[in-house]
């Protein structure tokens, strides 16, 4: 069975999830399209966990699957089927309207009739009791109920009021169930992108995520567009792929990409060269490095709110962390460009309690729209500075050939991660307080935005990360044969 | 800000031939004597009107350090414009170009257009390198050729747009293989239409016809 007919059969699913409506996914121009574009995505060989999961299961799946009968088919849980099938209807809809990320995720808030918090948690108990004899995944599905499921409903559609009532742990977790939908939805618009067919057979990888970038950016340009013409009165709209790539993000990462395909096959050739115990060391010396890729974990657990209220305590950690890297012009970049971020932050908290303090007059400080816009704008600038530093280390790392450890790397991956999550977190708060006032239904899609966003800017810089290994690689090959040479 | 087309430009040459100032001159329109080296590679990115069209130019300022030089032929790969600079007061820069060409030949695509850029006109007191030789040069290797001065700016809009145009024409007579973005081009983003489900589906019949 292929991609696309799984992607077709999951629709009734959702539909029994929430009978309210179902997006028109009849495009047969895009259903024959999404198909070989399925995997065309690269995702870093590491963090395959969620992919293997999830599309076995798609493939699975028999059409008109009822989500019980899936999820006693698939035996790993409520939540597990119920993300995949909001994620396929996603596909659907990002598919056929062709609306870039932030669109897409408001069309599934809007327009898929995500079940409330309530209904579903309801469906859990169903869940459970119709499956008396499931294994401990599905008894954990059911436990976590609130967490689990609560998370990525607060992404999907009433974040905010599980954000006001319960606070940051749920933040958090919605921050996780947003990862794992941010990095689906970059999938999901890679599906729908018919460009990637032509460059099919040109590369070693038929996508780069610069590529879904890039077509993500344009779908962005292209709904700007008709904005424009159809809806002048729409006020400050912030297109997060826009503005990475006017920050060069996307040329940086294009670039990057460039450099760890060329060093991939450089790595592969020096092995084919390669026997006996000579190749057995240096594939156990190449293992070593991958494994120091593999085992990063980006814990943003730690993360305390009132720690670098200025931005100084990420440059000490980011200098730090680049110590004796040679990147420093780059560095600073980044470090300036964090703090004019938590400039603006404290800018925001700082005039708003005055003013409240003074009068309880409707005077505006910034609207929920303008704090937005500066939210998702700073995460772009952020992540495209971010991906200009990977880049610039991966140019210096095969420029000087010294050695570079990839925990040096990876403690760097954490400490951007670990920003980014911090300053979202900062910026929901500040659109809270700003929208104070407004109704669920305006500020909710705006929270959500900047948690995916956030999500998918953590996303970027993992994957940029993951693109230094073939880098050290080769670096670690040519090093060594220098050595032997001497 | 949709384009109907985006082409990848390089610039290459030594190093201190004015190569990031030519960029900093075109996109930002100012000028910046004392630059720093370029590592690797720097972007650059603006819009040009061609025949109507708008055109977005991706320009990847290469570092011209011989040390770079292996991680800047990288670089050359998918670009459909090359500005190959040499500086008009140093001889040695304007003795190199054939280094560069076969360099830019070998690891690009053969249709690349290549504009080749005597810069630095502004310093005629120092000259090295007549216009003729420049011109000479050009002419024997099928370039295009124009002097340029990033400090008074004479000339760098005509060097990008010229290179465009060049470009833009190639695609007309269908030497250019616009569906294949490893020659540097690639086509924007459908224009809106009423329906932007009928966008979707037109791009993607236009893909298909492009695949395999």
């Amino acid at each position: 069975m292929s991609d696309s007919e799984a992607t077709a059969a999951e629709g009734p699913e959702v539909q029994d999830a929430s009978p309210a409506e179902m997006p028109d996914s009849s495009s047969p121009d895009n259903a024959t399209d999404v198909a070989p574009t399925r995997k065309a995505r690269r995702r870093p060989e590491v963090a395959p966990a969620a992919e293997a999961e999830e599309r076995p299961k798609a493939e699975e799946q028999p059409p008109k699957a009822s989500s019980e009968s899936t999820v006693a088919q698939g035996g790993w849980g409520y939540w597990g089927s119920w993300g995949k099938s909001i994620l396929s209807t996603a596909t659907a809809t990002v598919a056929t309207v062709g609306q870039g990320l932030t669109q897409a995720i408001e069309k599934a808030e809007t327009s898929l009739g995500i079940p409330s918090p309530t209904e579903l948690s309801a469906q859990v108990e169903e869940e459970e009791k119709q499956q008396g004899e499931a294994g401990s995944e599905t008894d954990k599905a059911a436990a976590d109920g609130s967490t689990a499921v609560g998370g990525a409903m607060g992404m999907l559609s009433s974040l905010t009021s599980v954000v006001q009532s319960t606070g940051k742990t749920v933040i958090t977790g919605g921050l996780d169930a947003l990862e794992f939908i941010g990095k689906k939805t970059m999938d999901v618009i890679a599906e729908g992108d018919p460009g990637f067919k032509k460059t099919k057979g040109l590369m070693i990888r038929n996508s780069t995520l610069s590529q879904v970038l890039r077509e993500a950016k344009e779908r962005e340009e292209l709904q700007t567009a008709e904005t424009e013409s159809s809806d002048s009165e729409k006020k400050v709209v912030a297109h997060y792929g826009m503005l990475f790539d006017e920050f060069q993000g996307l040329s940086h990462l294009e670039a990057l990409e460039i450099l760890s395909r060329e060093s991939e096959s450089k790595v592969k050739s020096v092995l084919t060269t390669l026997s006996g115990d000579e190749l057995v060391q240096l594939r156990e010396e190449l293992e070593d490095i991958k494994d120091s890729f593999s085992l990063v974990e980006f814990d943003d657990e730690e993360v305390d709110e009132r720690k670098d209220g200025d931005g100084n305590e990420f440059e000490r950690e980011l200098t730090k962390a680049l110590e004796g890297l040679n990147v420093s012009t780059t560095a600073d970049k980044l470090s300036k460009a964090c703090k004019s971020v938590n400039g603006q932050i404290s800018d925001m908290t700082q005039p708003g309690k005055e003013e409240e303090e003074s009068e309880e007059v409707e005077k505006k400080t910034l609207s929920v729209e303008e704090v937005h816009a500066a939210a998702i704008r700073s995460l772009a600038e952020l992540t495209a500075r971010s991906i200009e530093l990977f880049h610039k280390l991966a140019e210096m790392i095969l420029f000087s050939n010294g050695r570079t450890e990839a925990g040096v790397l990876s403690q760097l991956t954490v400490v951007l991660c670990k920003e980014i999550s911090l300053l979202s977190k900062k910026f929901t708060s500040c659109l809270t307080t700003a929208g104070s006032n407004e109704k669920g239904d305006v500020l909710n899609p705006l929270i959500t935005g900047v948690f995916l966003e956030a999500s998918n800017s953590a996303s970027y810089i993992q994957d940029a990360f993951q693109l230094l290994m073939p880098i050290l690689e080769i670096s670690h090959i040519q090093r060594r044969a220098e050595s032997t040479e001497q | 800000m949709a384009y109907a087309y985006l082409f990848k430009y390089i610039i290459i040459g030594d190093t201190g031939v004015g190569k990031s100032c030519l960029l900093l001159q075109f996109t930002d329109k100012r000028f910046q004597p004392v630059h720093d080296l370029t590592i690797g590679v720097e972007f650059g990115a603006r819009m040009i009107t061609i025949d109507g069209k708008q055109i977005k130019l991706q320009i990847w300022d290469t570092a011209g350090q011989e040390s770079f030089r292996s991680i800047t032929r990288s670089y050359y790969r998918g670009a459909a414009g090359a500005l190959l600079v040499y500086d008009i007061t140093r001889r040695d820069t304007f003795n190199h170009l054939t280094t560069w060409l076969e360099d830019a030949r070998q690891h690009s695509n053969s249709n690349m257009v290549i504009m080749l850029i005597g810069n630095k006109s502004d310093l005629e007191s120092r000259r090295e390198v007549k216009k003729e030789e420049g011109e000479a040069f050009a002419r024997e290797h099928g370039l295009i050729f124009m002097e340029t001065s990033a400090k008074t700016a004479s000339n760098v809009e005509e060097a990008f747009i010229n290179t465009a145009k060049e470009i833009y024409e190639k695609i007309q007579e269908g030497v250019f293989d616009i569906n294949n973005e490893a020659n540097g081009i690639k086509i924007g983003p459908q224009h809106p239409t009423t329906n932007s489900t009928l966008t979707g589906s037109q791009g993607g019949q236009q893909a298909g016809g492009g695949c395999c």
